[in-house]
């Protein structure tokens, strides 16, 4: 018989739980991005942008990226992306 | 679009943010619920947009982050608000603008009637106008489907009616009840007589037997085509007779006129009055008038109509003609070409059915008063269709082949 798992460990093994603090990332296409949870801009060029977020952060490399608009807890970045990656 | 009006109606400056970490700025800004767009990096620094009221609370928190912050461009209502502060009259005249075109757009200024045949434009626009719909009805006030069922119930010429109202312009549809066609019994047994006296030009009897020949004089009532038919076997049968019967007919007609005329004539005098139409008020601006106390007036309204739209204003213009009463005595050919003209009135309207061939007149002159005798030679259709039977209750209608097989209850 197999022993049975108390709900305490249930909690911890729940998926969704890591993802309620993580930031909602939209992308559209490689040319427009949506950072919801972002807890400010940590550099900010033509070229890379990097987004501290809750636990980790968010570099987004490309051409002429422009933040189309800000506020305090989202951000809107157009442009030409490459390549998106997480420090965490 | 709408993002683009609020923020047009709320204003915003265009600034330039420059120093060694413009990033804190960026974060100072969001943590304090300050929004930016279209942020774009320059060099060492950058360009952004944000909402004028922000601005205000941003510069002693620009200080505090080490950037150096400068206004490009101030956009949006309140700049223009600004702007023209010291001009009132401006301000004015531009309230007084929008003020304007509201109430006026809150009424009717033009109104369009089509589909119209039998009915009269000068009717029609009256029955609207009791139902409340003319130049110049207040539009929130008027019902457009109760006054078109209101115009569908009392004109019984009208068939359907739509009122459309587009901005101040209201177009009214209309479609004519067709008049419903007249049903002739082709089963009822009838003879075809002689409406007038003539002689028959031609026959084209579809149905019975004909009478007559062509060539023969009928008089009035006289058979011409009888429903009656017989066979080769001795037995007759009843039909519907139909005939067309063209016969050379004569009419008379006179005409009188008194000797002397008592006519109001034209005296050469005349004047033009001129008033301006503007939204349904007729202001008047050039007054002429005449001392005769008899006038004939024509008026006419010149409006202008871009895209077939009759517009509000327009140019009325009476042209006054003073009369004078003068008598006059006729002589024998004045007094032909009066009652000629009679006659030709009543060739139009009486001997409408007929050609008229030819036609001999006769003055005579008795009394002081001239007569004018004409004698009309025409060729018409004589005949008409009279049912069998000895009393107008007697239906024979059963005995006319084919006959229709009965229903069945």
């Amino acid at each position: 018989m197999m022993p049975r798992e108390n709900t305490h460990e249930k909690k911890k093994r729940n998926p969704l739980l890591p993802v309620m603090n993580a930031p909602c990332i939209e992308l559209s296409g490689n040319r427009e991005i949506l950072v919801e949870g972002s807890k400010g801009v940590l550099e900010y060029t033509a070229e890379t942008v990097r987004v501290n977020t809750q636990g980790m952060i968010l570099t987004i490399c490309g051409r002429e990226l422009n933040l189309r608009c800000i506020s305090d807890s989202a951000l809107m970045i157009d442009g030409f992306i490459t390549s998106l990656s997480f420090t965490v | 679009m709408l993002l683009g009006l609020l923020r047009f109606i709320r204003g915003y400056v265009s600034f330039t943010v420059s120093g060694k970490y413009p990033e804190r700025f960026l974060n100072i800004t969001s943590r304090n619920r300050i929004r930016l767009w279209n942020v774009q990096r320059k060099g060492d620094g950058f360009d952004g947009c944000m909402y004028r009221a922000d601005y205000l609370k941003i510069r002693k928190l620009a200080r505090g982050s080490g950037v150096r912050l400068r206004v490009t461009a101030k956009s949006g209502l309140p700049s223009y608000v600004v702007r023209y502060k010291d001009r009132v009259g401006v301000m004015i005249g531009a309230c007084a603008f929008l003020l304007t075109v509201f109430v006026m757009s809150l009424f009717i200024w033009s109104i369009d009637i089509t589909g119209l045949d039998r009915v009269s434009r000068v009717e029609m626009q009256e029955e609207l106008r009791e139902q409340g719909l003319y130049i110049g009805a207040f539009k929130p006030s008027l019902d457009y489907q109760r006054i078109a069922r209101n115009i569908l119930l009392e004109n019984h010429d009208v068939g359907w009616m739509a009122v459309n109202v587009t901005g101040s312009y209201a177009s009214v549809e209309i479609k004519e009840e067709a008049p419903a066609p007249e049903v002739e019994n082709v089963y009822a047994p009838c003879n075809i007589k002689a409406k007038s006296d003539g002689v028959i030009l031609r026959i084209e009897a579809l149905e019975g037997t004909t009478e007559i020949t062509e060539g023969s004089g009928v008089i009035e009532g006289q058979l011409l085509v009888s429903g009656v038919m017989g066979d080769e076997q001795g037995t007759s049968r009843l039909v519907h007779a139909q005939a067309r019967v063209l016969a050379r007919t004569t009419h008379e007609a006179s005409f009188s006129i008194s000797e002397k005329q008592n006519r109001l004539i034209p005296n050469g005098e005349t004047a033009e009055r001129q008033s301006a139409e503007l939204f349904g008020l007729r202001l008047p601006y050039r007054f002429g008038r005449v001392d005769s106390p008899y006038a004939a007036v024509d008026l006419y309204t010149d409006a202008p109509a871009p895209l077939g739209i009759t517009l509000p204003i327009g140019v009325a213009t009476e042209k006054v003609s003073a009369l004078t009463y003068e008598e006059t005595e006729l002589d024998d050919n004045s007094a032909k070409e009066l009652l000629m003209k009679q006659s030709q009135l009543y060739e139009l309207f009486s001997l409408s059915d007929c050609t008229v061939e030819g036609r001999e007149t006769e003055l005579s002159h008795q009394d002081g008063v001239y007569t004018l005798k004409v004698t009309y030679t025409c060729a018409e259709d004589i005949a008409y269709s009279e049912l069998i039977g000895t009393d107008e209750n007697t239906d024979l209608t059963r005995y006319v082949n084919p006959t229709e097989p009965e229903k069945e209850q």
